[in-house]
């Protein structure tokens, strides 16, 4: 919601003075690595045969990604592993943090607790979930089987489909807290006399819950949700120690997939490409965010 | 006006400070003597003895200083260094150790030095480590130590090691069904690098090879069909190797075999001072080493590892590193190594009777064999694009998402393809 | 609220946390353990307790010294960041100005390109200007992450808080500068500090530049040290587990200190009507 104030030239004098040592670092460090970034993604640029000079090839490094099987099946994945973990790390962040929320206040411990796995390297949180899941010694197989499931049980890390599980069990181990932190601090702003008011006309706590804290908590949940979308698309290290991308190319992500071509195969021209598409992807899905966000604003 | 006054001095007051710490960051120190920089492994006892082959060196060479700079010894993580330093033409680190499979690729793009000027005498290392370092002829690295693949047995569960992989197959069933260990064979069938080290003994037990003479691919014949059949089968029909080693690197492998559940492991020499830990092995002094069997018309093959050193193209005392880097390739050097840190020379000429009986864990004689019959990877640039082609394919076949046939036809075709593109054949 | 109800919801909130802590719980094990029983059935109940891992952390390996390293860089990231990301956003939040929408697409494009992308670049430029294995060479880079996290996500908080109470004070005479020290911050106390907290963690656990622009001991960071206990093949599992339960203690004080904040603004008072 914005000041009813019609705009200004103080205003806008203010605002940019405001935006002004922020832009002014994002700016200085990031706009040669950009620009950089497009411009070798024309060129073609492998340093592992530098004869081949440094040639201007225009979209050819696109062309080729757009034609790649590979880049396509690693932006499926990207594009799945991206909507599931956000998807459960938003129901089960919220979950904790309605739940941290109506916790007597003193109980600081358990809100550090909760922020624990966050806290925990990636590549060790990684390593445990490997562990859990490494069949046969790992604690996923035996809970199976005291549960007696152990027929149902794939080799995990060895199916292209199940080895997601892990994988996606890591991340939202991880980064729940993260969504939990976020909508715990936005429901700090809601009045709590809102509630009080609601009460008084009867509606019990799940439909304060709908009526009241979904709503007032949207513009921290959007928040929320599209950063750690475009967190999740660039997931790198939880695939890396877990599978390496493994079985095949069954779990390989575009990061990964970018990393390989640039330092494992050296073509920086095609790296660079892969890049940029990475972020066009990455910057419509945030833009329709932006439209639905501006949806909402406007009711 | 009176708002932006505020504002105005605090962000100069930011602005400063940032200012300031920057600056204040960017200053070094000025420079003395002149000073050699060598990136290399530098963990525990390895870091200990380099320091002290250092200092030996620094004492024959004076003014000259040598500072170590240590790099991860995962491998993608050192080589990702590497590729910053030299893509930006640094002039440090002068001196690299480099893995094997990457001498072709840095010469090729010309980020380490050609060495024929010093003209290094490459006869007294074992041939394949000798082919390792050159690229179009010429050599590019000196060898510093090797590493094969080895077949590690259990002697209390067999008198002999098998030579053949029937007859690895029947020792490996008859373990288990006694009971005595839950796993048969284990080796690193994870989807990385080490995949196709273990691939390429089972190929050249089976008298195949990755590329040919004329470096054709050769990785879609009968001999590799055989070969990687015989890998899935023992997963998955003769079941001697448990499907958990798909995710497996060395580190699992050696735990397998450590805690006395396997009664073979295919692994590097490091893991056995490790085995004969008492304190830690279940397996001390019930275990030996041998060559990895081989199939039908095939012979046993070790695939070889290791390390050399190169130096920097871009560094500015190119005749000083070369002579750290022939100090430490000398014999004596390498002789500390292996009483050291238990890593094999690359001379051959140290394996004859003489002190390294008493520095190395296994018998000389027995080593070099396992050495001489080491197969060596493709030596070309792309060599990391292709064993990525070969890895993915590997592991689709064992993870029973392709047929072995036809998905070494796709490895096959990528792979040609990639040298047309390319237009590279290995030299 | 109903006591039935607030039971409900500690008693869940402390089954979530518990469930959530069993790996966490299991990491402090493994680290007192000796290795090789990592490898054999994991258990949750530790057989054997011993502290050579931990030993061997601060006996060779000075592991104060990446601590102390990740703490000065994610410190110094993070109030850079959320200072100037927090004027930033509020201007984008309240100020209607052209190019608003511009500044916050712009902010978040810088964030989209994957680091990988990135590190080469920068390290080149970083070279240039001699700033590699420094602190500033590691916060300037860092700061395309975290000023893109910190300004979007305050501009989230900023926006949920209702404008009458700013509305009111600029009506009776305030600048917007006060408006926004006195009103807005004090309200916003909690998305401040989930903001900081949130973007500390991410500079404590960040890997790759950490790793491309630092040179020596005296500079890396934790997981870059954690990173460089392993040899070619073997990895020290113990110093690598027992590394990372004490590289968590730093934040583990810290989150104690500020998770206050964010629960802070139930308790002040100050959002009444």
């Amino acid at each position: 919601m914005f000041l009813s104030r019609p705009r200004s030239t103080a205003d806008t004098r203010l605002a940019w003075l405001f935006a002004a040592p922020a832009l002014g670092v994002i700016t200085t460090i990031a706009a040669f690595p950009v620009v950089w970034t497009f411009w070798e993604s024309l060129h073609l640029h492998d340093l592992r045969m530098p004869w081949l000079a440094r040639p201007f090839v225009g979209a050819a490094n696109y062309r080729e990604a757009i034609s790649d099987p590979r880049a396509w099946s690693a932006l499926a994945h990207t594009i799945a592993f991206t909507g599931g973990t956000v998807t459960l790390e938003l129901g089960v962040g919220l979950v904790l943090a309605l739940a941290l929320s109506r916790t007597r206040p003193g109980i600081g411990v358990l809100r550090t607790a909760a922020l624990l796995p966050w806290a925990i390297p990636t590549v060790v949180a990684a390593l445990v979930w490997r562990f859990i899941f490494e069949s046969p010694g790992g604690f996923a197989n035996a809970l199976l089987s005291k549960a007696g499931l152990m027929e149902a049980a794939p080799a995990w890390f060895s199916d292209p489909y199940a080895a997601w599980v892990p994988i996606v069990l890591a991340d939202v181990w991880r980064t729940t807290p993260f969504m939990a932190l976020l909508l715990l601090a936005g429901l700090q702003s809601i009045d709590p006399s809102l509630y009080e008011a609601a009460a008084l006309d009867g509606a019990g706590q799940l439909r304060q819950t709908i009526d009241i804290t979904l709503p007032l908590l949207r513009p921290a949940m959007l928040a929320a949700v599209v950063f750690r979308s475009l967190d999740a698309f660039r997931v790198f290290d939880v695939v890396y120690v877990m599978t390496g991308g493994g079985p095949g190319t069954a779990t390989e992500p575009l990061s990964l997939f970018a990393f390989r071509v640039l330092f494992r195969d050296l073509r920086f021209g095609y790296g660079a490409a892969l890049s940029v598409l990475v972020f066009v992807v990455s910057f419509s899905l945030a833009l329709l965010w932006l439209r639905l966000t501006r949806l909402n604003e406007e009711e | 006006m009176a708002l932006r006054e505020p504002v105005l001095r605090a962000s100069i007051a930011c602005v400063s400070i940032l200012a300031a710490v920057v600056l204040a960051g960017s200053c070094r120190g000025g420079s003395g003597a002149p000073v050699l920089t060598i990136s290399g492994s530098a963990v525990g006892r390895e870091a200990d003895l380099l320091q002290r082959q250092i200092a030996r060196f620094e004492a024959a060479h004076p003014p000259l200083r040598i500072e170590i700079q240590p790099t991860p010894d995962a491998s993608d993580d050192r080589h990702q260094l590497y590729v910053q330093w030299l893509n930006a033409h640094a002039d440090d680190p002068d001196v690299l150790q480099l893995d094997v499979v990457w001498t072709a690729e840095f010469a090729a793009a010309g980020w380490i030095l050609d060495l024929e000027r010093f003209a290094p005498a490459l006869s007294d290392f074992f041939p394949a480590a000798a082919e390792s370092v050159r690229w179009n002829s010429r050599p590019y690295a000196l060898p510093w130590f090797v590493d094969v693949g080895m077949l590690y047995w259990r002697t209390d569960l067999m008198a002999e090691p098998p030579r053949t992989f029937t007859e690895l197959a029947g020792i490996a069933a008859r373990s288990i069904a006694s009971g005595r260990v839950p796993y048969g064979l284990v080796w690193q069938g994870a989807r990385y690098e080490g995949l196709v080290t273990v691939f390429l003994e089972y190929l050249s037990g089976f008298g195949g090879r990755i590329l040919d003479e004329r470096g054709a691919v050769a990785v879609d014949s009968d001999a590799a069909v055989g070969a990687l059949t015989m890998m899935r089968d023992q997963i998955v029909a003769q079941k001697i190797v448990p499907s958990a080693v798909l995710t497996w690197q060395e580190e699992q492998v050696r735990f397998a075999f450590q805690n006395a559940q396997a009664a073979f492991m295919r692994n590097w020499p490091y893991a056995y001072p490790l085995l004969e830990d008492a304190a830690r092995s279940r397996v001390a002094g019930r275990f030996a080493v041998a060559a990895m069997p081989a199939g039908e018309g095939g012979a046993s093959g070790a695939a070889l590892g290791g390390s050399q050193l190169a130096v920097n193209a871009y560094s500015d005392r190119p005749d000083a590193a070369y002579a750290l880097v022939a100090y430490l390739t000398e014999p004596a050097q390498m002789l500390e190594r292996a009483e050291a840190v238990g890593q094999f020379p690359a001379r051959e000429s140290l394996y004859g009777k003489g002190p390294l009986a008493a520095a190395l864990a296994i018998d000389p004689a027995a080593a070099r064999e396992i050495i001489s019959r080491a197969v060596v990877r493709p030596v070309t640039p792309v060599y990391a694009e292709l064993s990525e082609i070969l890895q993915i394919h590997l592991h689709r076949v064992l993870t029973r998402q392709e047929e072995p046939r036809p998905g070494l036809r796709e490895a096959a075709d990528a792979m040609r393809r990639l040298f047309n593109r390319t237009r590279l054949a290995a030299s | 609220m109903m006591p039935w109800s607030r039971r409900l919801a500690t008693v869940g909130s402390v089954a979530i946390v518990a469930a959530g802590l069993i790996p966490v719980y299991w990491t402090l094990v493994a680290s007192l353990s000796p290795e090789a029983s990592l490898f054999t059935a994991p258990s949750l109940i530790p057989t054997a307790l011993v502290f050579d891992h931990y030993r061997a952390l601060f006996a060779g390996l000075a592991f104060w010294r990446p601590i102390r390293n990740s703490l000065v860089v994610a410190g110094t990231t993070t109030v850079f960041a959320v200072a100037a990301g927090s004027l930033c956003a509020y201007a984008i939040a309240r100020l209607r100005f052209r190019g608003r929408n511009l500044v916050l697409a712009a902010v978040l494009a810088v964030s989209m390109f994957p680091q990988i992308a990135v590190v080469s670049p920068l390290f080149l430029m970083l070279r240039q200007v001699h700033l590699i294995d420094t602190y500033p060479g590691l916060v300037l880079p860092y700061m395309t992450f975290a000023m893109p996290i910190s300004i979007w996500l305050l501009v989230g908080f900023f926006r949920q808080l209702p404008p009458e109470i700013e509305e009111a004070a600029l009506v009776d005479g305030a600048s917007r500068l006060q408006a926004f020290r006195k009103i807005v911050l004090p309200l916003a106390v909690p998305g401040v500090t989930a903001t900081a907290i949130l973007t500390f963690l991410y500079c404590w656990n960040e890997f790759l530049f950490a790793l491309t622009f630092t040179l020596g001991p005296e500079r890396q960071t934790v997981p870059v040290a954690i990173a460089l206990f392993r040899g070619q093949y073997q990895v020290p599992w113990g110093q690598v587990l027992a590394g990372s339960v004490v590289a968590t203690i730093p934040v583990v004080l810290i989150l104690l200190v500020a998770q206050r904040r964010i629960v802070q603004g139930l308790t002040s008072g100050a959002v009444k009507g």
